[in-house]
């Protein structure tokens, strides 16, 4: 059965079944398709707590609503309109759990200008809060976790191990940790840049600043990529950092 | 020429005007239709007070006892104005109680009635125990003292207020297309009430826009949101309907912001009523022939004049919630006004 206004439903409210039976009537045949209606049935108040439970969530009893944040926002502006940090609020403090979710792939897109925060007339901390929405969403498995901790993870362990980070390994190691096929090399078993799996916008990255190097520059970086250097007297430093970082409840080893 | 002012009403607005007439020396006549001076604060029981957070005998209870003192103010109850005759400054006045005087200057201070949220059938007052009104919320407040379902008696764990109720709406005719003004402020207060009482108690708005204007916005919109956590959903409240299987309302609406459809349980709905002129507005408006809105049937102040309480009759000043919804304080204010314009009129001075 065709459903008319096609675009107005939600992929996920429409039911199509083989059989179908309604208080005991077979309605099988032409009855196979059901749409879900789309009434708010209730609120979700306990996400609310649990926002404002964290101390970036606080100010969000703050906001009226009047979308100054949105309107200055450079993601919802020049990249998708469905970045819209005015209404995760209103659905945060609402508890509209699933109209949160539709729109999780945008969420962690902030790229925090903070033009937000500092324009809002109520004092809003938009960026701070939308933070601690994403905390409870993902605290709820209903939303990745921020794909930019990947990163982020891979940067730290790389600087805990030797107390700095190596460019040409960041870059090509950081790709395989992203699920590429990278080639190895078979003694050191490190990624052989440019080789394998690796994406052409990738290789044009890189390839581009590296045109521009010298040449005894190019050459210390492939050595660093193959001998890793530490930092000097990074050991014992590291002792240190450890046990900063156990104390502030951060060490993710 | 007569030296008397007659003052029509017993609310804050007549009460106001009658006390500056009596403290200026002018003898004055207060006619009251009710058997308790006041107006609809006193008699209704109103709780607390926009914007200043004070109960009505902390605001108008001085007012009151200073009339009734004052040996210039002749307070009569019970009394309406029947007819009136002649021109300023010699009107001739009767009263209902068979009396006639001769008065150089008339107050009137008629007031409001409040919405009667039965004409909006859709949202079930009347039908269902747990929608009331939010005069019946006040009276909650100052009879009973607490907060309660009238359906079972027991605590709602959620409240929703519904903006708006005989106010800006043609569907009710050209009458009720006014703003109430009050309304919004109240609502933030009552809902500010309620959830420093009971903090577990979750309070929605649902609103079109929210109208705190001036220095309200803080007080009775900022600080409800922030301070006390009250939420505000955008959506007028379209449907009220009740649910057998859990014995909680639904309030049917659009949430305008999510543009979805919802229907939301909830254990207790105010509705937060509109103002009409009353009864004796519109009467008194016939007997002294004073200007009317077309639509709304409030008195209208002089077209030439730039005060509001200059009404297009000589000699007769108006004041208060006759000319349209105001709040307390400024019927208050606009009564002192009205009382002060009209000693001036029957050319009082004050002597050395």
């Amino acid at each position: 059965m065709a459903i008319h206004e096609r675009s107005l439903v939600d992929p996920e409210r429409v039911l199509r079944k083989e059989r179908l039976v309604i208080d005991g009537v077979d309605v099988s045949g032409d009855w196979n398709l059901i749409i879900l209606p789309r009434v708010v049935e209730d609120y979700d108040l306990d996400f609310y707590d649990e926002v404002i439970a964290q101390p970036e969530g606080k100010t969000i009893v703050n906001c009226y609503q009047c979308s100054y944040c949105t309107a200055s926002c450079p993601v919802h502006n020049y990249w998708d309109e469905r970045y819209n940090p005015r209404h995760f609020i209103y659905l945060a403090r609402l508890g509209l759990i699933d109209e949160l979710q539709k729109r999780a792939d945008v969420m962690w897109r902030c790229v925090s200008c903070h033009k937000c925060t500092h324009r809002c007339p109520k004092g809003v901390l938009v960026e701070e809060v939308l933070k601690a929405i994403l905390r409870v969403m993902a605290k709820r498995g209903i939303i990745e976790e921020y794909p930019s901790k990947k990163f982020d993870k891979f940067f730290m362990d790389s600087v805990y191990e030797y107390g700095r980070i190596e460019d040409g390994e960041l870059l090509f190691g950081w790709i395989e940790k992203q699920g590429y096929q990278v080639v190895k090399d078979p003694i050191l078993k490190k990624p052989i840049p440019f080789f394998g799996g690796v994406p052409d916008w990738l290789k044009d990255l890189a390839a581009k600043p590296i045109k521009n190097m010298n040449i005894s520059f190019l050459i210390l970086n492939a050595k660093h990529m193959l001998f890793h250097p530490r930092t000097k007297n990074w050991n014992r430093f590291k002792q240190v950092l450890r046990k900063v970082m156990e104390e502030e409840g951060v060490f993710t080893h | 020429m007569a030296k008397s002012v007659l003052v029509v009403g017993g609310g804050p607005a007549g009460l106001a005007a009658a006390r500056t007439l009596g403290k200026l020396g002018i003898p004055t006549i207060l006619v009251e239709k009710e058997q308790k001076l006041g107006g609809r604060p006193v008699l209704e029981d109103y709780h607390t007070l926009i914007p200043r957070k004070m109960t009505p005998q902390q605001v108008i209870g001085p007012f009151i006892e200073e009339v009734q003192n004052n040996p210039n103010i002749d307070v009569k109850l019970g009394v309406e104005l029947e007819a009136c005759e002649g021109e300023a400054p010699n009107f001739k006045v009767r009263l209902s109680n068979g009396e006639e005087h001769e008065v150089g200057a008339i107050v009137v201070a008629t007031g409001f009635q409040h919405f009667d949220a039965k004409r909006k059938g859709e949202l079930g007052y009347g039908i269902y125990p747990d929608v009331i009104t939010n005069l019946e919320l006040e009276q909650m407040f100052s009879r009973e003292g607490k907060l309660y379902r009238p359906s079972n008696g027991q605590l709602p764990k959620r409240v929703a207020f519904v903006f708006c109720v005989g106010s800006r709406d043609r569907q009710l005719g050209v009458t009720n297309v006014h703003c109430c003004r009050y309304g919004c402020a109240l609502s933030g207060l009552q809902g500010s009430e309620i959830r420093e009482k009971y903090p577990d108690v979750d309070v929605f708005c649902y609103y079109m826009d929210v109208r705190t204007y001036g220095t309200w916005e803080y007080p009775f919109y900022w600080a409800p949101q922030e301070k006390y956590g009250v939420r505000y959903v955008r959506g007028r409240i379209a449907e009220i309907t009740y649910s057998p299987t859990d014995g909680r309302l639904r309030v049917k609406h659009e949430d305008t912001i999510v543009q979805r459809p919802a229907e939301i349980p909830m254990d207790l709905v105010v509705l937060v009523l509109g103002m009409e002129p009353s009864e004796g507005t519109k009467k008194v408006a016939k007997i002294l022939g004073l200007a009317q809105d077309p639509d709304s049937q409030f008195l209208v102040p002089a077209e030439d004049a730039g005060s509001n309480i200059i009404s297009n009759k000589p000699g007769v000043f108006i004041a208060g919630a006759c000319k349209g919804p105001i709040d307390i304080e400024s019927s208050l204010s606009e009564g002192e006004a009205a009382g002060a314009e009209a000693a001036t009129f029957i050319g009082a001075k004050v002597s050395a």
